[in-house]
């Protein structure tokens, strides 16, 4: 029974992210390659592979994606940033032809969290992402549901372990479904299960009475 | 939902017994029940039913449809249709369970009985999954679900929805991809 | 025990939609309804206060005649059970509502500050008492974990855009009570276009939210 006092924050997905969800922190945290188009003065800790002070133009490294996310102005030019592998033109190809031989959680494991953030950065190549994102989607939904909804009682490290964090999250949601529905037929949640909130309505009550 | 909801709910049906007892009509919030008399049969809600038989206190008269040739009837048009059949009760599953359960003895053939409606929901459930596979990839904004069961309805519900959900949301990335969004600032 | 005691089969429920009298029976299906839409509903549906008051009058009724029946009467043990079924059904209600006011506290309490006056509240005094403490007490909280160490200037939190909106873009599963003609039906893709589908009695549903979330205040229909 759903009886739970404590409801994480599901993930934005999409642009959008939620601020006090843990894995739209951890997204935020992945990492990518950037390059400076002009000197941002006294940021040069940000390049650990230098000493010097201001952080000159032309630098290349890999920034969190909230970092540069910060620093990125759609207006004028000051940081250019590159697609992760996964989203560029070679890999979308992949995807295009069977989403499913990919192991997203080696290529993200946000994969789907991360793509449409870098959304957020210009670029013409913005609703290839989106569309394959959408389609790789699709595509690989019908095995996350068969093996979400056939799996019970087994060992699933090996039905996850190619899934995305999202497939990974939609996936626990249908084992849920099914486990609930099979210790129900099991009998093991039947008989006044309704009765057990009674229960413990009645044990609050009493704790209350005796404070 | 959890299913136990759903059987409590399903506890709600009418079922008839035959009491071995007298009692005069009870007046129920939910409605009046009896009078009860000894070999009389009377309808009571599925949780009362089953409370009596617990108590030996009744015999409970199992629904028309749950009979061996009826049900082989309806598992072999579930299997040849495409779309959802009509269900013998909008609890079939939950009846099935909770009176082979608890009133095994007065249901002829319950081993056969088990297994059939076993074998109904299984074929109703692999076409759900079709379906849902469908409504995602054609993403279909609008479905019609004419017979499906909530118990049925419940086993895909969460996973269905909030994948919906997640693909609403990578579509409105096609749109966010070539117009100048703002980011969100906190 | 007294039958009379538990023969008021109706009781005058006086309602601004003209529903002068209602059964218990009515009352419970109502109830069961309101509890089933709160559950399946993305968003905070509104309060049916009349309908929990006259329950609660139901049930403290019976339990005051209840006391008065010696221990191990047929009869009594039967009341006591319904009882315990609809006190079931009445607390996962308020429960569902409550845990759904925890998820979307800022925007609950913000729907309440812009409604105009005369417009039915969505929450019941005691809920909105419940929505107010919490937000106090999850500000107080974040306050005293986080923001305080903070730069002065990075000190406040904006509630509303930290704490998720419900989606109404949801799907739900329904059921139609009323015949509806001309629903439309919004296209999803770009390819797709716009439909519109009546929606026939006692059919069954599987569309977005938003769409209908008119016709489940109405009555038209509710969610499965």
């Amino acid at each position: 029974m759903d009886a739970q006092s404590y409801h994480p924050v599901s993930p934005g997905v999409g642009t959008e992210e939620n601020f006090l969800s843990l894995d739209d922190i951890l997204l935020s945290h992945q990492r990518h390659p950037v390059r400076t188009e002009c000197a941002f003065p006294r940021l040069g800790f940000l390049d650990r592979s230098s000493d010097s002070e201001d952080l000159p133009e032309g630098t290349k490294m890999e920034l969190p994606l909230w970092l540069s996310k910060g620093l990125y102005e759609r207006k004028r030019r000051v940081l250019s940033v590159e697609l992760p592998k996964v989203y560029k033109e070679g890999w979308r190809t992949v995807f295009t032809a069977d989403p499913n031989v990919v192991n997203l959680h080696k290529m993200g494991p946000y994969y789907y969290g991360l793509g449409s953030q870098m959304l957020h950065f210009d670029s013409p190549e913005n609703p290839d992402i989106a569309q394959t994102l959408l389609q790789t989607f699709i595509g690989r939904f019908r095995r996350v549901m068969d093996s979400s909804q056939n799996a019970y009682n087994e060992d699933t490290s090996t039905l996850v372990e190619r899934l995305d964090c999202l497939e990974k999250a939609l996936f626990r949601s249908g084992q849920s479904g099914l486990n609930g529905f099979q210790s129900w037929e099991k009998g093991r949640a039947s008989q006044l299960t309704a009765s057990s909130l009674v229960i413990n309505y009645r044990k609050r009550k009493m704790a209350d009475v005796q404070a | 939902m959890d299913p136990s909801e759903v059987e409590f709910l399903a506890e709600k049906e009418l079922v008839k017994i035959v009491p071995n007892f007298s009692l005069d009509k009870i007046y129920l919030i939910g409605g009046d029940l009896g009078p009860f008399n000894p070999g009389l049969p009377v309808d009571v809600p599925l949780w009362l039913a089953l409370n009596f038989k617990q108590r030996q206190k009744c015999r409970i008269i199992p629904p028309d449809w749950m009979d061996v040739e009826k049900l082989e009837e309806i598992r072999e048009l579930e299997k040849r249709e495409e779309a959802f059949t009509p269900v013998p009760s909008p609890y079939y599953m939950e009846l099935t369970k909770l009176l082979l359960n608890h009133a095994s003895d007065n249901i002829p053939k319950a081993d056969e009985i088990r297994t059939l409606v076993k074998d109904i929901w299984d074929t109703r459930i692999a076409k759900l999954r079709l379906s849902a596979d469908s409504f995602i990839s054609q993403q279909e904004a609008h479905a019609k679900l004419d017979n499906l069961t909530l118990l049925e309805i419940n086993t895909i519900r969460e996973f269905l929805l909030n994948s919906l959900n997640c693909m609403f949301k990578l579509r409105s990335n096609l749109q966010a991809g070539s117009s100048g969004r703002t980011f969100t600032d906190y | 025990m007294s039958e009379a005691a538990f023969d008021d089969s109706e009781i005058n429920q006086e309602d601004d939609s003209q529903e002068d009298v209602m059964t218990p029976a009515e009352l419970i299906a109502k109830l069961e309804e309101a509890w089933l839409n709160e559950k399946f509903s993305p968003e905070l549906q509104e309060n049916k206060s009349e309908v929990v008051e006259c329950v609660m009058e139901q049930l403290t009724h019976m339990e005051s005649n209840l006391q008065r029946v010696k221990k191990g009467d047929t009869k009594a043990s039967i009341h006591r059970m319904e009882v315990d079924r609809i006190r079931f059904v009445l607390t996962s209600y308020l429960r569902s509502r409550l845990q759904k006011i925890e998820k979307f506290f800022p925007h609950v309490l913000e729907r309440e500050k812009s409604r105009a006056d005369g417009e039915p509240s969505l929450l019941s005094p005691e809920e909105f008492a419940f929505a107010k403490e919490y937000y106090d007490n999850t500000e107080a909280y974040l306050k005293a974990v986080a923001l305080k160490r903070m730069p002065p200037n990075l000190q406040s939190i904006d509630m509303l855009k930290a704490v998720p909106e419900p989606c109404l873009d949801s799907f739900v599963f329904l059921r139609v009570k009323e015949k509806q003609e001309n629903i439309l039906i919004e296209p999803e893709t770009d390819d797709q276009r716009e439909y519109v589908v009546d929606l026939e009695e006692g059919s069954q549903h599987l569309m977005r939210y938003r769409t209908i979330a008119p016709l489940i205040s109405n009555g038209a229909v509710k969610l499965i």
